[in-house]
C-alpha cells in the first residue's frame, strides 16, 4: 500500500536565507601556546582565517575557565565561527594544563546550530587521543592533523557524515539536520504516505501498522484493524511525519466541506503540478481526466457546499476523476482547506457545555463519542440552543 | 516567549580595562544562590582517570526565564570586544543563549582626543538562542540607536563619563558586601540603569520601547515580533510578513485602527509627524486609502508610508473598505469559544448582543447587503457595521474576493501560452506599478466603490457612453455584409490568442456580440483571469461596474472559471 506515487516538494516553510544550512567553508584547530598565546596551529583550507581577524576574535575560542566545555558561536560580518573550548589539566605541560579548540567556519547568515554535535564530538576524539598518546601536544600536531581535517570537511559536506578510523581510537560523526518537533496526532486524522516508505529495518510496530497507511483510515481505525494499541500507533505515525514520510489529512466523509485557498492559481499556471494532479486524481491511468473539469471542481469548493454536492452536480466518475484523490491532493498541497464545523451551546447545561465549547470539532467530538457525524449533525441542527460556526 | 529578552547587559572598556557596568534584571542570581550553595571540597584531588566522563557543565544558562551561569567578570570580558569588532554587529552564541549588541566608541569628553580618551560602551541583549534571525536583527536595532544616543549625550554633556563614574563607584564600594547591593543603588542612582530596567519592563509587556537617554534624546522602537501579539495571540509577525503587505498595497484598500481615537493622541504625541495627525482626523474604515488621501490633502504615496507606519507598530490593520457587497465568513482559527474573553469584551461594547449569535451569521459567506434589507432601519445598520468593524479589529472575520482563472482548453492553457506565460506575468507586474497613479475617474470611481459614501453617477454614465461610442463607431466602419463583417472583427480582436484557443472561445455565444467580445478580449490581454486580481480590483482598475463584470463572467463561464478566496496580500493579519 506504500506505492501511493505521490512526492510533494518539501519546501522548507523558512524559506527566509538567513535560516539556510550552508556548507563548512573551513576547518581549524587552535591551541594555547605556552609564549605565544592563542595560535592556530592547523588550518584547512590554509589562510581562510587570517591572523588579525583571529587575534580580535581569540577571547572567544581560547576562553576563561567558565566557558569551557559551552558550545560557542561568533558572528561576523563574514564569518560564522563555531567552537568547543577544551583544557587539559595535566602536570606534564608548561602551564600545567593544555587549551585547545576546533572551530568550524562557515557563511554568517547560515544556520550553524545543527554543526554543534559534530564539534563537541570531534573535540572529545581529539582529547582521547592526546590523553592516550600526547597526539597534539608532542610537537608536529599540524603535519598530523591536516589529512584529518581535510577528510572531515571534504566528507562533511559531501555526504554528511565521516567515520575517523586512523589514529589510537575511532570515532563517527554525522550532521543531524533539526527539523521541528512533529504536532500530536489525534484520533481523527487520515496519515498518507507521500513518499515511498524507506526500504529498511523498521520497528515492530511501523512494520504491523504501515500496510494500514492507505490514505483513508484514519489513525483509530488503524489501530482496530491493526491490533495495535492506539497509542502506540499515534507514536508511530508521528514518528513518519517527523521524517517526512505520512502527512496527516483530515478524515474524508461525503458530508464534509472544503475551501479554496489563494494557492490554487498555482495550480493554474504550473504545468508540472497539473501533470501530478492528473495523475494522481485519475479513476485510471490510462485515460486521465481533463484539467480543465478538475480545475472546475476545486473551484466550486466553497463554504456550504458538500462533497456530496459536488458529486451530484460534476457526477465525477463520468469525469474520470476520483472524488476521494482530489480531495486528498487538495488538501496535501494545500490548494483547498477543511472548513471544520464547531459546534457551541449557548444554554445553561454544565455537562454538555464541556463539549460543545467551541474548542472542539463535529471530527473531534465524533471520534470521542463514537456517533457518526450524521447523527450527532441532525441532532445538533434540531437544538435551537446550539449554534454552528464554520470556519 | 521566546522573543523576550533574558537580560539586558552594560559593559565598558576604556584605558582603565572592561567593567560590568549594570545588568538588569539582577536580583535572580541572589534569589537563586541557597541552590548553588554545594561547594566543592577544595580537599578533593583532580581526577584524571575520569576526565572524560566527568559531569560536562550544564548545557543550558536558561534558568526559568533568566540568564544564569555567567559571573560578570565573564561577561565583561566576553562583550568588552576588541577594536576591530566596535561600531559593527556583534552577535556571540553561548550554548542556548544569543547575546547581540553593537560595541560603540565613544570620545569622552574632559579626556584628550586620542586613543586614551576613547570609550567603549556596549549595552547587550542576552536573548534565547531559539529567537530568529530576524528578532536578533531588530535587538541590534535597538544597540545601535542607544549607542547613537550615547555617544550624541557624551558630546553634548558629558553624561557617559558622569554615569560611568557613579556606577563604578558603587561597584567599588559595594563591592565588600554583595554586588547585588551595588546594582540596586546604580539603579536608584543612575538614570541610565533605570533606562534599561525601563527597557527591559517594555521588551516583556509590550515590545514598544520608549526611554528617554538623560531626559532629552528619546529613543523609541518596537519589536514587530512582541507588538503584534496583543492582537494576534500566538502569532509571530515577522517584519518581512509586514513588508510583504505594504507591497502588495493598492489604492482601493482602506486602514483600519485597532485602537479607539482618543488613544491614538498618545502616539501622535510631541514630535509626531503632522501628516499622521492630519491623515488620522480624516480617518474613517469605510474610506479606501485614495480618499483618505485627497481628504487630507496628502499625496497618496505618503499615505501609503503612514499607513505602513502604523502597521507596523500594531496600531492598525489593512482592510478592505467595507461596502455591501464585501463577502464575510469567520477566519479559520478565530479563537471563539465559550470561555473567550472576547465574548466579554464584545457585550462591553455592545450590551445587547452575543458574539456568538452575531459571528455565526458568517457561517456561510455572507455579506453586508444580504443582512440588511431596505427596511431596515438605519440605526439598525449603523449597529451591524459597527459590529462587523469590531470583529475586523479582532481578526475574527475573513473577507472573501472572487478570483476569475482564465481556462480556455481542456488542458488549460494552449501549449504556446505556457511558454510566455512568466514573460507575460513579469509585463503585468509593471503594468500594475504603472497604474498606481491617481488620476481624477479613478478617483471618483474608488469613492463610488466604497459604497458608504454616496454613488458619484458620472463615471459610470460616462463609461456607459464611451461603451456605446465605441460600438456605434465599430458599426459605422463597415456597413457591408453583416456575416463578413462579424469575422472579421472577431478574427481581429483575438488575433494574438493561440489557434486552439480562439477555437474554443468562438465556441460561446457571446462572442457574436461585438462590445461583450471585445471588453473580454481586453480584460483577457491585459491578464486580469489569471487568478491575480479579485473582481474588485479589476471594477477599480478598468473603470467597471460589478454587475458588467459578472454578465461578461457569466456569458464567458466556459473559459472563465471563478473562485472565492482571501485576499492573500491582507489576510496574513488573520489568524491561519
Amino acid at each position: 500500500m506504500a506505492k501511493m506515487g505521490y512526492s510533494c516538494h518539501n519546501t522548507d516553510p523558512n524559506s527566509d536565507p538567513n535560516n539556510q544550512e550552508g556548507p563548512i567553508r573551513c576547518i581549524f584547530f587552535c591551541e594555547f601556546h605556552p609564549t605565544a598565546g592563542p595560535i592556530i596551529s592547523c588550518q584547512e583550507p590554509e589562510q581562510y582565517i587570517s591572523k588579525e581577524l583571529f587575534d580580535s576574535i581569540s577571547v572567544y575560542i581560547i576562553t576563561k575557565a567558565e566557558l569551557q566545555r559551552s558550545t560557542i558561536t561568533v558572528t561576523l560580518s563574514d564569518y560564522k565561527i563555531l567552537g568547543f573550548p577544551v583544557r587539559i589539566d595535566d602536570k606534564k605541560y608548561p602551564r600545567n594544563a593544555y587549551h585547545f579548540n576546533l572551530c568550524l567556519v562557515c557563511d554568517s547568515n547560515v544556520r550553524t546550530v545543527h554543526y554543534e554535535p559534530v564539534v563537541m564530538k570531534l573535540s572529545d576524539y581529539l582529547m582521547a587521543t592526546e590523553i592516550e598518546s600526547s597526539f597534539l601536544s608532542d610537537g608536529g600536531a599540524a603535519t598530523k592533523l591536516a589529512p584529518i581535517l581535510k577528510q572531515v570537511i571534504q566528507e562533511l559536506n559531501t555526504k554528511g557524515e565521516c567515520a575517523l578510523t586512523e589514529g589510537p581510537t575511532a570515532t563517527h560523526l554525522k550532521v543531524v539536520h533539526i527539523r521541528s518537533d512533529p504536532s500530536p496526532v489525534a484520533d481523527h486524522q487520515v496519515p498518507v504516505f507521500i513518499k515511498q516508505l524507506p526500504n529498511q529495518q523498521w520497528d515492530l510496530t511501523t512494520q504491523q501498522v504501515a500496510p494500514y497507511i492507505d490514505g483513508f483510515n484514519h489513525v483509530a481505525r488503524i489501530a482496530l484493524l491493526s491490533d495495535v494499541e492506539n497509542n502506540l500507533v499515534k507514536a508511530c505515525v508521528q514518528n513518519l511525519v517527523y521524517y517526512g514520510v505520512v502527512a496527516l489529512v483530515p478524515l474524508f466523509q461525503y458530508g464534509n466541506v472544503y475551501c479554496t485557498t489563494p494557492l490554487l492559481k498555482a495550480l493554474a499556471h504550473d504545468v508540472n503540478l497539473q501533470n501530478k494532479c492528473l495523475k494522481y486524481v485519475a479513476v485510471s491511468q490510462r485515460q486521465l481526466p481533463n484539467f480543465r473539469d478538475v480545475f472546475r471542481m476545486f473551484a466550486a469548493m466553497t463554504r456550504g457546499t458538500t462533497i456530496r454536492d459536488l458529486c451530484l452536480r460534476f457526477n465525477p466518475s463520468n469525469l474520470r476523476v476520483n472524488e476521494r484523490k482530489l480531495v486528498q491532493f487538495g488538501v496535501l498541497e494545500g490548494l483547498i482547506r477543511r472548513v471544520h464545523k464547531y459546534p457551541i451551546l449557548l444554554s445553561e447545561s454544565a455537562d454538555l457545555q464541556k463539549s460543545l465549547s467551541g474548542a472542539a470539532n463535529l471530527d473531534e467530538i465524533c471520534c470521542a463519542t463514537g456517533v457518526t457525524a450524521q447523527q450527532l449533525e441532525d441532532q445538533l441542527e434540531r437544538d435551537h440552543n446550539v449554534v454552528l460556526l464554520w470556519k | 516567549m521566546e522573543v523576550n529578552p533574558l537580560s539586558i547587559i552594560l559593559v565598558k572598556s576604556d584605558s582603565k580595562g572592561d567593567r560590568l557596568l549594570f545588568r538588569y534584571p539582577f536580583y535572580f542570581l541572589e534569589k537563586s544562590e541557597p541552590a548553588n550553595t554545594k561547594r566543592r571540597n577544595p580537599y578533593t584531588l583532580p581526577n584524571l582517570e575520569d576526565l572524560l566522563q566527568s559531569p560536562t557543565q550544564p548545557l543550558s544558562n536558561i534558568n526559568k526565564g533568566h540568564l544564569t551561569g555567567f559571573t560578570d567578570e565573564v561577561l565583561s570580558s566576553l562583550f568588552a570586544v576588541k577594536s576591530e569588532l566596535c561600531n559593527k554587529k556583534f552577535e556571540l552564541k553561548v550554548n542556548d543563549v544569543r547575546f547581540v549588541g553593537h560595541p560603540t566608541l565613544l570620545q569622552l569628553r574632559n579626556k584628550q582626543q586620542d586613543a586614551s580618551g576613547l570609550m567603549l560602551i556596549n549595552v547587550v541583549f542576552a536573548l534565547q538562542a531559539l529567537a530568529s534571525h530576524s528578532v536578533v536583527t531588530c535587538y541590534h536595532d535597538l544597540s545601535k540607536r542607544i549607542g547613537i544616543a550615547l555617544r550624541y549625550e557624551e558630546k553634548r554633556c558629558g553624561y557617559i563619563s558622569e554615569q560611568t563614574q557613579t556606577m563604578t563607584t558603587a561597584h567599588d564600594d559595594g563591592f565588600v558586601n554583595n554586588p547585588d547591593a551595588a546594582f540596586q543603588i546604580i539603579l536608584n542612582k543612575c538614570t541610565l540603569a533605570s533606562n534599561i530596567k525601563k527597557m527591559y519592563d517594555d521588551l516583556c509587556t509590550s515590545g514598544i520601547v520608549n526611554v528617554q537617554i538623560n531626559k532629552w534624546i528619546t529613543v523609541s522602537f518596537c519589536l514587530p515580533q512582541k507588538v503584534h501579539q496583543w492582537h494576534l495571540r500566538g502569532k509571530i509577525v515577522e517584519p518581512k510578513d509586514i513588508d510583504r503587505c505594504l507591497k502588495a498595497l493598492r489604492p482601493y484598500h482602506s486602514l483600519l485602527l485597532l485602537h479607539p481615537m482618543q488613544q491614538m493622541g498618545d502616539f501622535t504625541n510631541l514630535d509626531g509627524s503632522p501628516s499622521l495627525e492630519r491623515m488620522l482626523k480624516q480617518y474613517s474604515p469605510i474610506k479606501n486609502l485614495q480618499t483618505l488621501a485627497a481628504d487630507a490633502d496628502l499625496t497618496l504615496n505618503h499615505v501609503f508610508e503612514l499607513t505602513a507606519h502604523l502597521v507596523y507598530w500594531a496600531k492598525a490593520t489593512v482592510i478592505f473598505p467595507i461596502c455591501l457587497t464585501n463577502k464575510y465568513v469567520i477566519s479559520p482559527d478565530a479563537p471563539i469559544h465559550l470561555n473567550s474573553p472576547l465574548i466579554d469584551k464584545f457585550s462591553e461594547s455592545f450590551p445587547a448582543s452575543n458574539l456568538i449569535r452575531v459571528i455565526s451569521d458568517f457561517a456561510l459567506p455572507t455579506s453586508l447587503g444580504q443582512k440588511c434589507n431596505p427596511l431596515c432601519h438605519p440605526a439598525q445598520q449603523s449597529h451591524l457595521v459597527q459590529t462587523i468593524i469590531w470583529m475586523l479589529q479582532h481578526h475574527l472575520l475573513l473577507q472573501l474576493h472572487t478570483y476569475i482563472q482564465y481556462i480556455p482548453t481542456d488542458h488549460g492553457l494552449a501549449a504556446s501560452r505556457e511558454r510566455d506565460l512568466r514573460h507575460r506575468s513579469l509585463q503585468r507586474s509593471v503594468v500594475l506599478s504603472s497604474s498606481y497613479q491617481p488620476s481624477a475617474s479613478e478617483h471618483s470611481r474608488a469613492e463610488s466603490e466604497s459604497g458608504a459614501s454616496t454613488v458619484s453617477e458620472t463615471p459610470e454614465l460616462r463609461s456607459e457612453l464611451d461603451l456605446l461610442n465605441r460600438s456605434i463607431n465599430l458599426e459605422s466602419v463597415s456597413f457591408t455584409s453583416m456575416e463578413d463583417e462579424k469575422q472579421d472583427y472577431q478574427e481581429e480582436l483575438l488575433l494574438d490568442f493561440p489557434d486552439e484557443e480562439r477555437g474554443n472561445i468562438f465556441k460561446i455565444p457571446a462572442t457574436n456580440t461585438p462590445e461583450d467580445l471585445r471588453l473580454f478580449a481586453t480584460l483577457c490581454r491585459k491578464g486580469y483571469f489569471h487568478g491575480d486580481h479579485h473582481i474588485e480590483e479589476i471594477m477599480y482598475l478598468e473603470n467597471l461596474r460589478r454587475s458588467q463584470l459578472l454578465q461578461l463572467l457569466d456569458k464567458f463561464r466556459d473559459v472563465l472559471i471563478t473562485y472565492e478566496t482571501e485576499d492573500p496580500a491582507i489576510a496574513m493579519f488573520s489568524y491561519s
